[in-house]
């Protein structure tokens, strides 16, 4: 598909027609902690051959300011479902897949919406929905030249559990209601971040029983409703500890003890001490929360600048970045390059499923997995497989925000 | 004469002030060529050019004044051959009677106060379901409580505001599946407007937008052309019924489509483009094509309306919200 209103043809690269630059130019990228982790900054110094600025901002602010601000970065990285607020806010330019060196070897979970025909249809917003720029310059699943996100860095998100409250020898029983259960009391948290933590509330809310969704993947006001008042009454009864907004926080909870089970991310899993003998990643028999991470073009972008972007994007997908992402347990879009840039003990760990015959390095080099151990959930094919929802931008997004906001002011007002 | 259309208030601004020209016309006081411009004439009669435009409207269907090739409307009948007289109104004696005066500058206050909160109103909704407390509404704007209750009725006829249980005044919220309730609404009532409004409808104002759409390209926005859409072609419909319908309808849609606006949206322009192919049947006089056209829009126009909606999340409306509206969610 060609849209002549946006002519970014590779073989007539923009730089030509730039003014020469005197100082070397500089990308600056937007971006979160998901990604923008110390080994991967010095990695991209090492490899490119520009400079490479980042700014890392929580994921409400950086999503905010990629929106209201796009003349402030260059390359936005963050996730697919930010994308209903700054695409729409008109801050980002269509990526021409003429240009990504993998594209072709992106995999189906990312264009098709599942990683084989015998997965999961998770519930919410597939990347897919809102992969391909569609005439209007709206998103869709139908495949077109441009795209509005490189996708990247992925992963299947459940929440961790003290085993101290909930027994070991769990597995086949772990289910998101536990983020409601009568056991953990006062010693649960959840995630702040609307998109994302609403849903592992609703998971929650479903599995105990409490409230059945039409469409859990995108509530409608009464039902938003109906569990921001359980939610309330939970929290009036005392069960709320805290909310987090990032790995970080994530971790500090469990290592001060202060909950018994929580909505978690990978990476706050490693760093744990001796407390990740007690705290552990569930596997829920109703399936992951999903969540898919990429790459995007500021609107403003042109000339040599543009072309560094897409290298940088080019480079995300060339396989080292993509180890580093892997020991923090994160997937990415095209395997077969990180496959390469891993040990094949390390691969057959984190994407195979299989036990660590070594300690095996996190991707600051620190050990991150003791040896003997084995991943939660089984492999990558596994895990992806059994996606229930997707992080999602539903469409009563703006009235499900307020109402998050009010609870989670409760909770933190609680908790101080 | 004036029609008393408003049950709960006074006549319309516009029919003043066609009164008033009217009856300066067949006075004499104003003179058969002489070029009626509305910037004038709205600060003769201290109002805004809307309802002035809808004056000169009445005045040319009543034959009493026509367009020209230049700006404004000539005083002068079919046919009559007049060379364009240019002096400022107000220069003019025009005679005013006392108690179209009296009735302009009590409707003056009394629109002012009106439109400061229909627009405090409509920019709340997309921020949720907020309470308008009588009191507080009377004296934040300084005025009686009778204004207020007014004020309260028109808002209520006008489709922005309800009662609920407690019988208080209830301001939204906009969600998603109201913002496309109302657009299936819209879909059903406008184009069956259209269809009976085609003997009405006034081809001099499609082709004067269609040539400035040609002339301006992507500088006209989709509001004033939706605007132009109703006045000029739906809301000719020889049923004031449905035309009430529709536009109560709509107000709450315009509504937040300002508010968004305000609050830096980029502007929709598909909805610009789509216009575009919309005047240029109806141009052609082709009504019912034009009307399937309304209705196909009007439905691609919800759903990006729930989209631009989703962005609203990020704006707090803290700093935006007027200090008579009371959330009813609080924290």
């Amino acid at each position: 598909m060609l849209y002549l209103s946006r002519p970014m043809s590779p073989r007539h690269p923009q730089s030509l027609a730039s003014p020469a630059v005197i100082r070397p130019p500089t990308l600056r990228v937007l971006g979160t902690s998901i990604t923008i982790i110390d080994p991967i900054v010095a990695l991209a110094e090492a490899d490119l051959g520009f400079k490479v600025e980042y700014e890392v901002l929580d994921f409400i602010s950086c999503q905010r300011k990629a929106a209201l601000e796009p003349g402030a970065y260059d390359v936005y990285d963050q996730c697919f479902h930010n994308l209903d607020i700054v695409w729409f806010w008109g801050a980002l330019q269509p990526l021409d897949t003429w240009r990504l060196d993998k594209w072709d070897e992106v995999s189906d979970l990312t264009k098709r919406g599942r990683i084989s025909r015998h997965g999961w249809q998770g519930h919410g917003d597939a990347p897919v929905k809102k992969l391909y720029v569609q005439p209007g310059d709206s998103l869709g699943s139908d495949p077109s030249r441009y795209i509005s996100m490189l996708p990247t860095v992925h992963n299947l998100d459940s929440f961790g559990y003290d085993i101290g409250v909930f027994g070991s020898g769990n597995r086949n029983r772990e289910s998101w209601a536990w983020l409601l259960d009568p056991r953990a009391k006062g010693r649960i948290a959840l995630v702040d971040e609307p998109a994302i933590g609403i849903f592992d509330a609703a998971l929650a809310a479903e599995a105990s029983g409490a409230i059945t969704f039409r469409d859990i993947g995108n509530l409608d006001v009464e039902e938003i409703d109906a569990l921001m008042d359980l939610l309330e009454e939970k929290r009036q009864q005392g069960y709320f500890r805290a909310v987090w907004r990032d790995a970080e926080e994530a971790r500090r909870l469990v290592l001060d003890g202060r909950t018994s089970v929580q909505s978690m991310w990978s990476p706050a899993y490693w760093g744990l001490g001796d407390a990740d003998r007690r705290f552990v990643e569930s596997v829920p028999v109703e399936g992951y929360r999903a969540w898919h991470g990429g790459i995007s073009l500021s609107h403003h972008l042109s000339g040599r600048l543009l072309d560094m972007a897409y290298e940088y994007m080019n480079w995300w997908l060339s396989g080292r970045p993509g180890a580093v992402m892997a020991r923090q347990g994160y997937y990415m879009s095209v395997a077969g390059t990180v496959r390469h840039a891993l040990a094949d003990d390390e691969w057959a760990y984190w994407y195979g499923g299989e036990e660590a015959i070594r300690d095996l390095p996190g991707p600051d080099g620190e050990i991150a997995v003791r040896a003997g151990s084995r991943r939660a959930g089984g492999s990558y094919w596994d895990r992806a497989n059994r996606i229930a929802v997707w992080n999602t931008v539903m469409d009563e997004h703006n009235y499900a925000v307020r109402a998050w906001s009010r609870f989670v002011a409760r909770v933190r007002a609680d908790a101080s | 004469m004036i029609r008393s259309a408003d049950k709960f208030t006074m006549p319309r601004r516009y029919e003043l002030i066609s009164s008033v020209i009217r009856n300066n016309i067949l006075n004499g006081r104003l003179p058969p060529g002489f070029v009626l411009l509305e910037g004038p004439i709205a600060s003769l009669t201290q109002s805004s050019r809307a309802p002035v435009q809808a004056a000169l409207r009445i005045l040319e269907q009543e034959r009493l004044v026509r367009r020209f090739p230049g700006r404004g409307y000539l005083v002068a009948r079919d046919g009559e051959a007049v060379e364009p007289l240019r002096r400022d109104i107000r220069e003019l004696d025009l005679q005013i009677s006392g108690e179209i005066d009296e009735a302009l500058q009590n409707r003056g206050t009394w629109e002012m106060v009106y439109d400061a909160v229909e627009e405090a109103v409509a920019s709340c909704l997309i921020f949720g379901e907020f309470r308008i407390i009588e009191t507080e509404l009377g004296a934040h704007l300084g005025v009686s409580r009778t204004v207020v209750r007014d004020v309260l009725s028109r808002l209520h006829e006008s489709g922005l505001i309800r009662k609920n249980q407690s019988s208080h005044w209830i301001a939204g919220p906009l969600t998603a599946a109201s913002v496309r309730n109302l657009f299936a609404i819209r879909a059903i009532l406008e184009p069956a407007a259209l269809r009976i409004a085609e003997p009405f409808i006034d081809y001099v104002e499609v082709d004067r937008v269609l040539r400035s759409l040609e002339a301006e390209g992507d500088d006209l926005e989709a509001e004033a052309l939706d605007l132009v859409l109703m006045e000029a072609c739906i809301a000719r419909a020889p049923n004031p019924e449905l035309v009430d319908a529709i536009t109560r309808n709509r107000m709450p849609l315009i509504a937040a489509n300002r508010a968004l606006t305000r609050l830096g949206l980029p502007r929709d322009r598909i909805a610009m483009r789509d216009h575009a192919s919309l005047f240029g049947l109806l141009a052609q006089k082709q009504i019912v094509p034009a009307a399937e056209l309304l209705g196909r829009y009007l439905d691609m126009m919800a759903e990006r309306s729930v989209a631009r909606l989703k962005i609203v999340a990020i704006v707090s409306e803290t700093s935006l919200i007027a200090p008579y509206l009371t959330p009813t969610q609080q924290n």
